[in-house]
Parts: structure tokens; sequence; C-alpha cells
């Protein structure tokens, strides 16, 4: 069973030993989101901070679905279980999305604080790196706004960080469906765009925030298919906009079409703090709601944070659709989280120079996330990092299998490897690495892979294993 | 204790000029409002002026320059730069300045 809220989350995952609760104070100047750094890095437990310099009464947790054992419990599954079953899982339920239901009574608005009485400082928005351009409030959030000209409704997850009292400036990029939407529906009309950040639902939302999704279409159904129950949402105060009702915090506020303010820099997903600020957008906050006790959810962005599980799946999955779609043999998608979503293993049914240009072109026609896919024969495990690294090393041609495509103004201006001026042009490529045999090759002029079930007869390989058996092993 | 701010900086030798120019300071004080941003027209000196609050400027990948600074501010702007969503936020601080 999937859980409604974070709370929930929090206790199933504190029952399967996979959250620690601190009641010492902790600074929320570094300390904290060191322990949640340092949690990533060793793949340990999450962590619900209660007691918080500065800021009694507030609690901050700490790397929701950073490992596969949590991201499995949100999914209602065993914490055990297996990365491909969680796919299986994902794949299988954003094929039934459920849209959401609208609520009078909501959670969130157990307190409400009007524009004027609004103070971001009375928020513990920690400090998370030494070094970042200031204290960001959106590193695990949900970001709703709307499109201008249709009923499109986005929901995304978005890096915020606090200016003053009521500005935040903000990263959505301007290839994202929020940055589309604001520069071409708001901005030519001189128009302010209402958005609301929604901090600590139910990690599936979440999930379904951050997922590579349609142009055109509402995450909050895909968050219902995700839940396999549909999302409370209830209006906001000062906009039309809907949140899920029972979101610890909501930050309501207005992107300015007019304005910029310094924004970053910050320690972002792919690991690195990379020098990309100067890019971004403004907002004033208009009102804040929140639940009594909040809890503030904070995504120690880095090495193997949250969004390396979330876009782990997700964009695999979105890969492998949009491949399909495109008539590309795929069997399988994997996108490995220590890869900082810059590398994607494909495997497909049938390879060669041809499949492998395919693949790195239909990827980067929009924008270009991902700069690094392996594309393997169907016969290599996508999930097996030895087998994709064995397949790599040993079939992609180091002159004739690099297939290389450039792009500019679509480029991920977080990707470590690019200069600055590649930043700010968003100039960038991506490459295929083709680990398949050629199509042309004939099968008695194909290596054979020297392991036991490829170089071994049937009756000696079932000897063997018996053996294997007999011996203990 | 004197007061503290950061700045971040594409080029710092810019700011250090001994000119006017146009910040975003970050305070450092400690407390709830630690890092609030406020847009200044201001003198940089290096090495810093007795009296004069104590500047560290940082780079665009957030390094801080070990040589302090200190910060004369002239006047305090307003809380945003007029510029299109997803200009260049240094373009813009350098128009402001021209103004």
């Amino acid at each position: 069973m999937a859980h409604s809220d974070m709370r929930g989350f929090l206790a199933a995952i504190q029952s399967t030993s996979d959250l620690i609760t601190i009641d010492d104070e902790v600074d929320w100047d570094q300390e904290l989101s060191g322990l949640g750094r340092l949690g990533c890095e060793r793949n340990a437990p999450s962590f619900l901070f209660n007691n918080i310099k500065d800021y009694p009464g507030w609690r901050i947790a700490c790397n929701p679905i950073a490992t596969w054992r949590r991201m499995a419990v949100a999914f209602g599954l065993r914490p055990d279980a297996p990365v491909p079953e969680l796919y299986a899982t994902y794949a299988e339920r954003e094929q039934h999305l459920i849209p959401p239901v609208k609520v009078k009574d909501s959670r969130c608005k157990e307190v409400v604080i009007p524009g004027d009485k609004v103070n971001l400082f009375d928020l513990p928005v920690p400090m998370v790196h030494e070094g970042d351009g200031g204290r960001y409030l959106g590193t695990w959030d949900l970001v709703v706004s709307k499109d201008a000209k249709s009923d499109w409704v986005n929901w995304g997850m978005y890096r915020f960080m606090v200016h003053n009292e009521r500005l935040l400036t903000g990263f959505p990029r301007p290839t994202s469906h929020l940055g589309k939407m604001l520069l071409e529906g708001y901005v030519p009309q001189g128009k302010p765009m209402p958005i609301a950040i929604a901090i600590g639902c139910d990690p599936l939302s979440h999930l379904a925030a951050a997922a590579t999704f349609r142009i055109a279409g509402n995450e909050s159904e895909l968050a219902g298919g995700l839940r396999r129950a549909p999302v409370e949402l209830v209006k906001c105060e000062t906009s039309d906009l809907y949140v899920p009702a029972d979101a610890e915090i909501v930050i309501e506020a207005d992107v300015y079409p007019d304005r910029v303010n310094q924004e970053g820099p910050y320690g972002e997903y792919p690991g690195y703090r990379s020098g990309e600020m100067g890019n971004a957008i403004c907002a004033r906050v208009r009102a804040i709601t929140h639940r009594k006790d909040p809890i503030l959810t904070l995504d120690t962005t880095g090495f193997m944070d949250s969004s390396a599980t979330t876009t782990s799946i997700s964009g695999a999955i979105a890969i492998q659709r949009r491949l399909e779609a495109n008539g590309i043999p795929v069997k399988a998608v994997y996108v490995p989280p220590e890869g900082g979503v810059h590398l994607a293993i494909v495997s497909v049914r049938k390879g060669g120079a041809h499949v492998a240009r395919k693949v790195v072109e239909t990827l980067t026609v929009r924008r270009a996330l991902i700069s690094k896919v392996i594309v393997v024969d169907e016969d290599v495990d996508v999930f097996n990092m030895a087998a994709v690294l064995h397949a790599f090393a040993t079939k992609c041609h180091p002159a004739n299998g690099i297939h290389l495509t450039r792009y500019v103004g679509r480029a991920n201006t977080l990707t470590p490897a690019y200069t600055q001026e590649e930043r700010v042009t968003r100039t960038g490529a991506s490459v295929a690495f083709d680990a398949t045999w050629p199509p042309d090759w004939t099968e008695d002029a194909t290596p054979v892979r020297a392991t036991l079930d490829s170089m071994y007869s049937p009756d000696i390989q079932r000897r063997v294993l018996a053996r294997w058996k007999a011996l203990g092993l | 204790m004197s007061k503290e701010y950061e700045i971040f900086a594409r080029h710092p030798e810019r700011v250090v000029s001994g000119q006017e120019v146009v910040l975003t300071l970050r305070d450092l004080s400690p407390g709830r409002r630690k890092y609030r941003g406020v847009n200044v027209r201001a003198v940089v000196s290096r090495p810093p002026r007795p009296g004069e609050p104590t500047l560290w400027i940082r780079s665009v990948v957030g390094l801080r320059d070990p040589k302090p600074c200190s910060v004369r501010i002239v006047e305090e702007l307003p809380e945003a730069f007029e510029a299109a969503p997803y200009s260049d936020f240094f373009e813009a601080m350098e128009r402001a300045e021209r103004r």
C-alpha cells in the first residue's frame, strides 16, 4: 500500500530500520545537511531531525527516497525488492493514470500566513553546502504551475533559494516544462506566473513531479497511478492552483516576467557545483501555509542523492518509451544512479551503428540531459554493471563505435564537463557507445563470449552446475 | 563582532577595481537571517579599510578567495534587477551599474 502523506511514509521507513530520528540539536547551517550528504555517500538510512537550532517546533526530513530500499517502501513493496522489480512496478503503474480529486479540507492549511506576514527566515531553510549561493528551500519539492493558454497543469521538482524575507530565486531550466510555460505564456504578456511550491508530500507525488513526463501531461495523474489511489488536491489561498492537501508546507508565489536576481551556485545532482549561476527566475511569495509541527523535506543534493534513484527509474522508463515510439528495437533501459543522471544503458534486440546513432539522436531532440549512452546487445543484462562494463570495454570499436551528436540551446547546463561559456549558451554534445556486434557480421565470424553459459555445451553446463551445488557453493 | 558579507563574482577583478559597482551581498551575521541577500551599489577595497565591513569574494563555483576585502555600501538597490527571466544575472548587474 502506498502512503498518502510524508508522515505515513516516515513511519513506514522507521519500521524497516531505514529512518534514524535525531532529537539532539543540530544546526541548519551545513551541519544537518552534512549528515545527510554523508548518508547519501554511504547508502545510510534517512534522517529525521527533531531539534533544529534557531527553529523550535520545526523538523527536517532528509533524503526521503535516496536508496532503493526506501524507494521500494514508497511503492508499498518489501524493502529488499530488487531494482528490476521497482522498474517493472513503475512501468506497470504509469500505464494506469488516476486523476486527482479536489477536496475542501486540508492539513496543509492548518496554519495560514498571508503575504504581509510572510518571512522566509521563519522557516528552517538549510544551508546545504559550504559555498552555495544561499539557503535552499526547494530541494525536494513539487512545484505547480499552469499553462497560460490551456488547462495543462505541470508538476516539477525545481530548486529554489531564499534571497530575502519574501523573495525566492529558482532554477527550473528554460527547457523545463515550467520554463516553457513561463517563456511562452507569461513573459510575452508581461504577466506574473503563479506557482505553488509544495514541500513534504507523499513520496510518490514527488517522484511523479521529478519524472520525465510528456508535455501537456499532468503529473498529478501520474502520481495517482503510481500510488494506485487519487491524490487529494486543495485550492491555493492566492491563486487557482491546486496542491496536495497533505503537503507539509506550501509556498505560494508569483514568478516575475521581468526581474532576475542571484541564484546559485549550488552543489547539484551530477555531484558537482558547476557554476551554472546567472540564469534563473525570480519569485515573490504571496502566502505560506503549513501543517502543525511541520516537517521540511531536504534532499542533500550531490552524488547519489534522491534524484539519483528517482531519475534512474522514471528517466529510464521514459527513455524506453521514447525509443520504442521511434521504432528502435529496445529491450531494456537502465540509468545507473552512480552516473549522476548522465549515463544510460540501452539494450537492443538488433544493434549496429545505425541503431546506436538513432538512439542518441532520439534522446537529444528537445533537451539533452543524458550525455552518454552505452548500447548493448539484448543478451547483456542492463542492470548488471559488470556485464555492461565488459561489453563496453570489449565490443565498442574505439574508432568506429562512438557516435557523437552536438547541439546548441538545449544542453544540460549542470554537466560538469562543459565550460562556463558552453553553460551560458547551453551548447553541448551527447555520445552513444555502440557495444553491439555489427549486424552484418555472420554468426560463424562473431566472437563467442568465454563464459560458462556461452562457451560450453548444455551437457557440460548441467554437470558443472550440479557439481557446483554438491560443493555447497 | 564586525559585520561580514560575501559575494559571488564572475570577474573578481571588476569588483576590486576601486570603482562603484553593483553587488548582491550575502549577510553572514549569525542567526536566522544569515545569508540574506541585499542588492547594493558599493565600493570594494583590497586590502580591507579599517572600520568597513569585511567582504569575501567567492567564484562562480563557490570557492572563497582567502584574501579579504572590505565593502562600503553607497546605496541599497531594489530587491531584484530588471531583466527577462533567465537573463544573465551578472550582465543585469552591470546594466544597473551604468544607470
